[in-house]
């Protein structure tokens, strides 16, 4: 897996996706095999001290801390991420700069169970961002998103790998991951199917094969 | 809708900061004045009960973790001050451990219960509180079942347990206070609300929660080793009873849960309502607590600090008419309904 990339992962439902992102984030243990960073071993470790290490996640289904603000659910991130920042006021400062870098600056002081999804996507990205993640997981970050609120989320993503930051990115949303990615691979039923840049993908036999051998999703292999 | 962003003028934020200290320093002169036996005796017991109303709610309020065991702290921490100050050891160096063995007792209680969550840690806590009552029962050292009386060579003088237990609920608001608003007391705050989010952030919930257990548990020991002292007789089914629990949960959850007045609040509360529940109605105070609970619940989740709370903002813009719907401090609800959800 190469650094400073995105690189994107496809496939139908039940290919896997975020059952890889959750072992990799120590959600989940896997069964056989293992999970290496930088040739360091980390398989099994809990999530916590992956954060440490510099892997964070967003989550498919956002979970903000509901009851707290918007700058608060990220002052977590700043005190207990890489930065391991101990005094509140600096933890605060790092927090809405975080939130200013994704545009969610002027909802700091509402509460995260009371904004939009598209923002609490935001929030998911913020916190994540604000552990300072050399590896960043984005599970399905768009899911649910307008098309407008797409494009200013990848354009996001674009901004944090140009930071210095890789991102290994699930999406259903074809047409996103081919705008985005620098490479792609596709699952299916836990499979590695294929593995190449967006234009290999698009033009790969057995990925065609997958998605339109399924039924209802026509318009995925339409795209593809 | 976002929180009722709550910015005080600099006069107000002067007089929440002095509150504090004033009625610290009526308290410590209070004694002076003259008070009867009874009084100071009853304000020595909200003392304590504050002191352990605090502690609970740093485990239950900040953290989101419902213990039915808080008894297990208080009488370990009773029998320790006891036990060495009936031995002629210093009585403070006696509370000093009164709140270490409890403190050591709650890491080998949490060890296995915070594998659980939710209610099911609830369960559990009962489980233990009620084994370590049997034990105390049944244990040659400390008198059984009936009881330990303490002899200690010392003039016994009120004054000195009054500013003894103030002292101590000082100390415990203070801690409180500290923890709530450091980088610690966030990562509580993150576990109560999404223990698997706040793993994905980098706080290790496992850890925070047997530390914070050990802080309550400590405090909640020190306040039963205080009370052992002015006692002077202390026996299982007392400081280890099942009620003791009870009524160590129902004093910030009264007051306002997850909040450091609240608990302090509902200490206050529950020690002089408790005074004349007992004394009047005998038969049925048990049941007088049990409504009460339902009441707060149903009515007002955030205790009487919420209903203060919101008391307060009504006067404070009394133009604004029902269009204010108080959204309240949702500290409650994860408690009261997100507990079983995890």
């Amino acid at each position: 897996m190469p650094e400073q990339h995105i690189y994107g992962f496809i496939g139908p439902n039940g290919a896997g996706k975020t059952t890889l992102f959750s072992m990799i984030a120590g959600a989940l243990q896997p069964s056989a095999g293992h999970i290496r960073s930088r040739g360091k071993d980390v398989t099994g470790s809990p999530p916590y001290s992956l954060v440490k290490s510099g892997i964070a996640r967003t989550h498919q289904i956002v979970c903000p801390f509901r009851a707290m603000t918007v700058l608060e659910n990220v002052q977590v991130a700043s005190h207990f991420g890489r930065k391991s920042i101990t005094r509140t006021a600096a933890a605060c400062d790092y927090a809405r700069q975080v939130l200013a870098r994704v545009g969610l600056a002027h909802r700091a002081d509402a509460l995260a169970a009371n904004i939009s999804l598209g923002d609490q996507k935001r929030l998911e990205l913020a916190r994540a961002l604000a552990t300072d993640p050399e590896l960043l997981l984005c599970d399905e970050i768009c899911g649910g998103l307008s098309p407008t609120e797409t494009r200013t989320m990848l354009d996001l993503l674009r901004r944090i790998r140009q930071q210095g930051t890789t991102i290994m990115y699930v999406e259903h949303d074809v047409k996103a991951i081919m705008a985005v990615c620098d490479r792609v691979m596709v699952l299916n039923y836990g499979q590695k199917l294929a593995e190449g840049n967006p234009y290999e993908i698009q033009n790969d036999p057995s990925v065609i094969e997958a998605y339109l051998g399924k039924a209802g999703s026509q318009k995925k292999g339409r795209v593809a | 809708m976002s929180t009722a962003v709550f910015a005080p003028s600099p006069l107000e934020a002067r007089i929440r900061v002095l509150l504090p200290w004033l009625l610290l320093g009526v308290l410590a002169l209070l004694p002076t004045a003259g008070l009867t036996p009874n009084i100071i005796r009853l304000l020595f017991i909200t003392f304590v009960w504050v002191t352990t109303s605090l502690g609970w709610n740093l485990l239950g309020g900040l953290t989101g973790q419902v213990s039915f065991g808080f008894a297990v702290f208080y009488g370990l921490g009773a029998y320790t001050a006891a036990l060495m100050i009936d031995r002629g050891v210093n009585p403070y160096l006696s509370f000093l451990a009164a709140g270490l063995i409890p403190a050591l007792a709650s890491v080998f209680i949490g060890l296995p219960t915070f594998r659980l969550r939710g209610p099911y840690f609830a369960i559990a806590t009962i489980g233990v509180s009620e084994a370590t009552r049997v034990i105390m029962n049944n244990l040659a050292i400390t008198g059984g079942a009936s009881g330990f009386r303490i002899m200690e060579h010392r003039l016994f003088r009120q004054v000195e347990h009054y500013y003894t237990a103030l002292g101590m609920a000082a100390l415990a608001v203070a801690a409180s206070l500290l923890i709530m608003h450091s980088k610690f007391g966030m990562g509580l705050k993150a576990i109560k609300q999404d223990e698997d989010a706040a793993a994905d952030l980098g706080v290790n919930p496992y850890a925070y929660k047997l530390t914070i257990h050990a802080v309550a548990a400590a405090f909640t020991g020190i306040a039963g080793g205080v009370f052992a002292r002015y006692a002077a007789f202390i026996y299982p089914q007392g400081v280890f009873a099942f009620q003791t629990s009870v009524y160590i949960l129902l004093m910030p959850v009264i007051g306002g849960i997850g909040t450091v007045w609240g608990a302090v609040l509902g200490g206050v509360v529950f020690g002089i309502v408790e005074e004349q529940l007992v004394a009047n109605f005998p038969q049925i105070h048990l049941l007088l607590y049990g409504a009460l609970l339902i009441l707060i619940i149903l009515l007002e989740p955030d205790g009487l600090a919420g209903m203060l709370g919101k008391l307060f903002r009504r006067l404070r813009r009394p133009k604004r008419k029902n269009g204010n719907a108080d959204p309240g401090s949702r500290e409650a609800d994860e408690v009261f309904r997100g507990a079983g959800s995890s």
